[in-house]
């Protein structure tokens, strides 16, 4: 993959999701993401940064673009030093909570985007990394 | 973006109530109070919540204004969310969001009709 500048926003408090929203918005736009998509992209990101303003308390989120063999894209690093994610095969499951919210961040990101690494370690953080990819 | 700027109209006995574009959390939550306080001030028989505007509907979003649905219900009011854009409902679906008996309308001016079949049939039921 090429490597390009990523934007980061820290994330510690509520308002960093709607600046958060703004940034991912204007870079998926720029890359060329048909409305729908872009949708999807900001959607995604307010989810995860959400969840480590919920779980975490602060964390940072890093946007940038991609490029893998012909495809263009735009990925997205969201990461904390929070309290990580003890079962993740539970996390990923539509319904589940630790939380008073619905469930369905992280599983709903995941169907959103093309692609979604989850690492976390308990009492260290949690790493999420997903990718949408331009279709031409 | 603030709870001010959240404009509220009472019409007949009909709240329409506006969301803005990409509002944060507190904006969100003052909102739904302001709708509840509104409800009582004006004595609604119901509320068109105009969404035409909103770019992300979020989780947490989408669990609030089912909350204030379910809310103005308890309040003895109906709501209909109207004009929700294609890739917002497009995107809610993929989440994995339900608005379970929500009733929805295309625009503002099917959601007042909507309402207002509803209000006078039920007075004449």
């Amino acid at each position: 993959m090429s490597i390009a500048l990523a934007d980061e926003i820290r994330i510690d408090s509520e308002s960093d999701i709607v600046v958060a929203r703004k940034l991912v918005r204007d870079t998926a736009t720029s890359l060329g993401f048909g409305l729908t998509d872009v949708t999807r992209i900001v959607t995604a990101a307010s989810e995860l940064t959400r969840n480590i303003y919920i779980y975490a308390g602060s964390g940072i989120m890093r946007c940038r673009p991609v490029a893998s063999d012909a495809r263009r894209g735009v990925e997205l690093v969201f990461e904390d030093k929070g309290p990580g994610i003890a079962d993740i095969s539970k996390a990923m499951t539509p319904g589940y909570t630790t939380s008073r919210g619905m469930g369905m961040g992280l599983p709903g990101s995941k169907r959103l985007m093309d692609e979604m690494d989850l690492k976390s370690a308990v009492g260290q953080g949690t790493t999420v990394v997903v990718r949408k990819w331009l279709h031409k | 973006m603030t709870a001010e700027n959240i404009s509220v109209i009472s019409l007949r006995n009909l709240l329409l109530v506006t969301v803005p574009p990409d509002p944060d959390d507190e904006t969100i939550s003052a909102l739904q109070q302001k709708i509840l306080e509104s409800m009582a001030r004006h004595d609604a028989r119901g509320l068109v919540l105009d969404i035409s505007t909103v770019q992300t509907l979020d989780s947490f979003f989408a669990r609030t204004v089912m909350e204030t649905v379910q809310m103005v219900a308890l309040m003895g009011g109906r709501t209909v969310l109207a004009g929700m854009r294609a890739d917002v409902a497009v995107t809610a679906t993929q989440l994995g969001l339900s608005i379970g008996a929500t009733q929805t309308a295309l625009d503002v001016d099917r959601a007042f009709d909507l309402l207002q079949g509803e209000i006078q049939g039920g007075r004449t039921a």
